[in-house]
C-alpha cells in the first residue's frame, strides 16, 4: 500500500509539472515563435502530413514525433477528412439557410478543436471550435488578452464571436467582422480560428 | 467415502496406498537452477517507459506556453490524467492475464501485490480524468459541472458509455480497498471485479471520438489501439489456450483420496505425460473438479510433493462447504488444472541455504520444495497439537535423504516454547546464519506477520523472505 501512496503521489507531480512545464511563462520565449510561426502559414504545413499519409511509418506509439509536431502541435488534430457519418454534409456549407433535410438519422460526432496560441503585443489569443458534423456548433476563447482595457476589448471580442449564436457559428468561417478598439485581438482570434477550422475539416 | 472410514480404514500416509503416498522420488530431484529477478526488473522497466510513452503523444501535441488559461491547464491535466489511466487499465488486465510468461518471470505474489498498487493508482487517475475534464469543459463553456455532464451525455458520442465505466471502475476501485473487501461475500466481490472487463470495453469508445492525441488516424492512434489488441490476445492466450492446451496434453483425473489427519486429506491425481509437466516444488495450480457441485469453483492449491513423472498430490485441509466435498471425490473424475504458478520455490533461493517456516497445512508447498532445495535446509515446523503435524513421515525421510534439519514446534501460539523459539533470539539460537539464508514461510497470517518480524530485527533481508500467497 506504501508503493501505491508513491505512486499516486509522483503521478499527482508528475501531471503537475508537465503542465507547468508547458503552462510556464519561462517557456513561453520558445512559445512565442511557435504558434506564430505556425500560424502565419498553417496551410502548406497541414497539407502536407494529410497528402503523404504513408510518411509517419512508426507503428509503436513511441515515437509519433513526425507526423505530430510537423502539424500545428496544437492539441487534438482530427483529420481534415471526417469519417464520422453525418447527414448534415450537403447543408453544412449553407450557413444561414435553413436545414430543409429532416434531422440526420444518428446524432452527429461532437468534437473540440484547439487553434493554436496567436501572441500579440496585448497578451496571447487562442480559440477552440466545438464541431458536430461539418457544422460549427460554437465557439469558445481559451484565452484573450487581460488586464486594464484589454479586459473590456476582450470583453467585446467575446461577445461578438463566442458562443453558439456568435459570429463564428453565423458565418461559420473565419471571415468575421474586426471589433472596432481591439484590431490586434480580433485579428489574433482569426489566426488561431482559421487554423482550427482548418484542422477540423 | 467419509474422512472417518478412510481413517478408520488406516489409510495414512506412509502405509500401503497404492501410489507409493510416501516419497515417488526413486531419486532425489534436480535442484532447479535459480531464476533471478531480472525479468521481473525487466519488465517493470518495460512497463514504466510505456507509462512515459503514452503521456508522450500530449507532451508532443501541445505547444509550449499554451497553458494560459486556468480551463486549458484543467483540460491539460485532465487529458494527462486520461492518457495514464487508459494505459494503467490495460496493465492491470495484462497483470491478470495470467499470461505464463509473466507468471514465470514475475509469478503470481508480485503480480497480485503490483496489481494492488496499480489498481490504487488507477483509481485515482481515472477520478483525477473525470472531474478535471468536467471542470475544465465547464470552465469554457461557463456553465456548473453538472450543466457540463448534462452537455456531454447528450451531444457527446460515446459519453454515455464513458461514464458507466468510470463509475463501474471507481466501485470496483472501492469494493477493493481492504476494510470493505473484507466486508463483502467473495462471491459478489469476485463479479464486481470481473465486471472491469466491461470497462474495458466501455471505455473504448470515447478514447478514440474525443481523445484529442487518439482522435486523428496516425501512428499513436494505431500505436493504441495495437496494445489493447496486445492485451485482449494476452488474455486469450493466458485464460483460455494455454489452460485448454496443458488440460489437454495432461487430462488429469481423481486418482484416489485418503486422510492424512483428521481434517486433512490428500488427493493424488494421474493423467498423461507427466513426466513432461514442468512444475516446481512449491508452485499451485487453480484446481476445478468435474463433479457436479464442485465444478463451478476454482481454488488455488498448492501441489505437496515435488515433480516425479507419475502423479501429483494436492494436499488440503477441509475447512469449507467445498473442501468437504472433496473428500467424496471418487476415482477417475476429471481436474481441470490451471498453471502452475507461484514463486515459491527452490529456483527463487538467493542464498545457497534455506530455512523454511511452516504452519499447519502451510507445510505442503514446503514439503514439495525440500525435495528441491540444496542440502543443508532447516526445516521449523509449527502445528497447534501433534494430530496436526501433517506428512510427518516423509519429512522425516526427507530430513536424513537430503540433510535437512526439522524442528516440530508444537503448541499455541502463547505457550512459553513457541514463543521464545518464534523471537529473534529464539530463531538465531536455532539457525545461527539465519540472515544469511533465504526463509521460507508459508502457514495463518498470524504465525506469518509474527514470523517476518521476528525475522528482520534477526537481520534477514526483505529479499530474502519468500511468502506463499493466495490471493486472486
Amino acid at each position: 500500500m506504501r508503493r501505491a501512496f508513491l505512486a499516486i503521489t509522483g503521478l499527482a507531480a508528475s501531471t503537475t509539472a508537465l503542465v507547468v512545464l508547458k503552462g510556464s511563462p519561462g517557456t513561453t520565449q520558445v512559445a512565442q515563435d511557435l504558434p506564430t510561426a505556425q500560424a502565419v502559414n498553417p496551410t502548406p504545413q497541414d497539407a502536407d502530413p494529410s497528402a503523404a499519409p504513408p510518411a509517419p511509418g512508426n507503428p509503436a506509439g513511441a515515437a509519433p514525433k513526425p507526423s505530430v509536431s510537423a502539424g500545428a502541435p496544437s492539441s487534438p488534430k482530427p483529420s481534415r477528412s471526417t469519417a464520422r457519418p453525418s447527414g448534415t454534409r450537403t447543408t453544412a456549407k449553407a450557413p444561414t439557410a435553413p436545414r430543409t433535410t429532416s434531422k440526420p438519422p444518428q446524432q452527429p460526432t461532437t468534437r473540440r478543436v484547439t487553434g493554436p496560441g496567436v501572441d500579440n503585443e496585448y497578451g496571447y489569443v487562442q480559440v477552440q471550435i466545438v464541431v458536430s458534423g461539418n457544422r460549427i456548433v460554437e465557439a469558445v476563447s481559451l484565452s484573450l488578452p487581460s488586464g486594464g482595457e484589454s479586459d473590456i476589448h476582450s470583453g467585446d471580442v467575446r461577445d461578438r464571436y463566442n458562443g453558439t449564436g456568435g459570429e463564428v457559428v453565423q458565418k461559420q468561417s473565419a471571415n468575421l467582422n474586426t471589433v472596432s478598439g481591439a484590431t490586434e485581438t480580433s485579428n489574433s482570434y482569426k489566426q488561431s480560428l482559421r487554423a482550427a477550422i482548418e484542422q477540423a475539416f | 467415502m467419509t474422512h472417518s472410514h478412510t481413517h478408520a480404514a488406516g489409510r495414512r500416509t506412509g502405509t500401503t496406498s497404492r501410489h507409493g503416498g510416501r516419497s515417488a522420488a526413486p531419486v532425489p530431484p534436480q535442484i532447479p537452477a535459480r531464476r533471478g529477478p531480472g525479468g521481473r526488473r525487466l519488465l517493470a522497466a518495460l512497463l514504466l517507459v510505456g507509462l512515459l510513452a503514452s503521456v508522450l503523444p500530449w507532451w508532443l501535441g501541445t505547444p509550449a506556453g499554451s497553458l494560459r488559461s486556468t480551463a486549458a491547464t484543467l483540460t491539460a491535466a485532465g487529458r494527462i490524467s486520461g492518457l495514464v489511466a487508459g494505459y494503467l487499465l490495460l496493465v492491470q488486465v495484462l497483470m491478470m492475464s495470467r499470461l505464463p510468461v509473466l507468471e514465470r518471470w514475475i509469478g503470481g505474489e508480485h503480480l497480485a501485490r503490483w496489481h494492488r498498487d496499480v489498481g490504487a493508482t488507477l483509481l485515482v487517475a481515472v477520478l483525477a480524468h473525470v472531474s478535471l475534464t468536467l471542470v475544465g469543459y465547464a470552465d469554457l463553456r461557463n456553465q456548473s459541472v453538472l450543466a457540463e455532464v448534462g452537455t456531454l451525455l447528450g451531444d457527446y458520442e460515446d459519453m454515455v458509455s464513458a461514464f458507466v465505466a468510470a463509475g463501474i471502475m471507481v466501485l470496483v476501485g472501492f469494493t477493493s480497498i481492504r476494510a470493505i473487501r473484507r466486508a463483502l461475500p467473495y462471491e459478489l466481490w469476485h463479479l464486481l471485479h470481473l465486471s472491469s472487463y466491461l470497462v474495458l470495453l466501455l471505455g473504448f469508445g470515447h478514447q478514440f471520438t474525443h481523445g484529442a492525441q487518439l482522435y486523428k488516424p496516425g501512428p499513436v492512434r494505431t500505436g493504441w489501439i495495437a496494445l489493447y489488441v496486445l492485451v485482449v490476445a494476452a488474455l486469450l492466450w493466458g485464460r483460455v489456450i494455454a489452460p485448454l492446451a496443458f488440460n489437454l496434453r495432461h487430462r488429469l483425473q481423481v486418482a484416489d483420496v485418503v486422510a492424512e489427519s483428521p481434517d486433512t486429506i490428500s488427493i493424488y491425481l494421474t493423467g498423461e505425460r507427466l513426466d513432461r509437466l514442468e512444475m516446481l516444488g512449491g508452485q499451485h495450480f487453480r484446481w476445478r473438479f468435474l463433479t457436479r457441485g464442485c465444478w463451478w469453483q476454482s481454488h488455488p492449491f498448492s501441489v505437496s510433493a515435488a515433480a516425479n513423472g507419475r502423479w501429483l498430490r494436492l494436499t488440503v485441509k477441509v475447512v469449507g462447504a467445498h473442501t468437504a466435498d472433496l473428500r467424496d471425490l471418487d476415482p477417475g473424475i476429471r481436474v481441470w488444472a490451471e498453471g502452475p504458478s507461484g514463486t515459491f520455490t527452490a529456483a527463487h533461493r538467493v542464498r545457497e541455504r534455506a530455512l523454511l517456516i511452516a504452519g499447519g497445512s502451510g507445510i505442503t508447498p514446503i514439503r514439495a520444495m525440500l525435495e528441491e532445495l540444496p542440502p543443508g535446509a532447516a526445516l521449523i515446523y509449527r502445528a497447534r497439537t501433534p494430530a496436526d503435524v501433517l506428512l510427518s513421515r516423509e519429512l522425516d525421510w526427507l530430513a536424513q535423504a537430503r540433510d535437512t534439519s526439522v524442528w516440530y514446534v508444537i503448541g499455541s501460539r502463547d505457550d512459553p516454547g513457541p514463543r521464545q523459539l518464534m523471537s529473534p533470539d529464539g530463531l538465531r539460537q536455532l539457525v545461527p546464519d539465519v540472515a544469511r539464508r533465504d526463509v521460507y514461510l508459508c502457514g495463518p497470517p498470524g504465525l506469518v506477520e509474527q514470523s517476518v518480524r521476528a525475522l528482520r530485527r534477526a537481520g534477514v533481508p526483505r529479499r530474502q523472505i519468500h511468502l506463499a500467497t493466495f490471493e486472486l
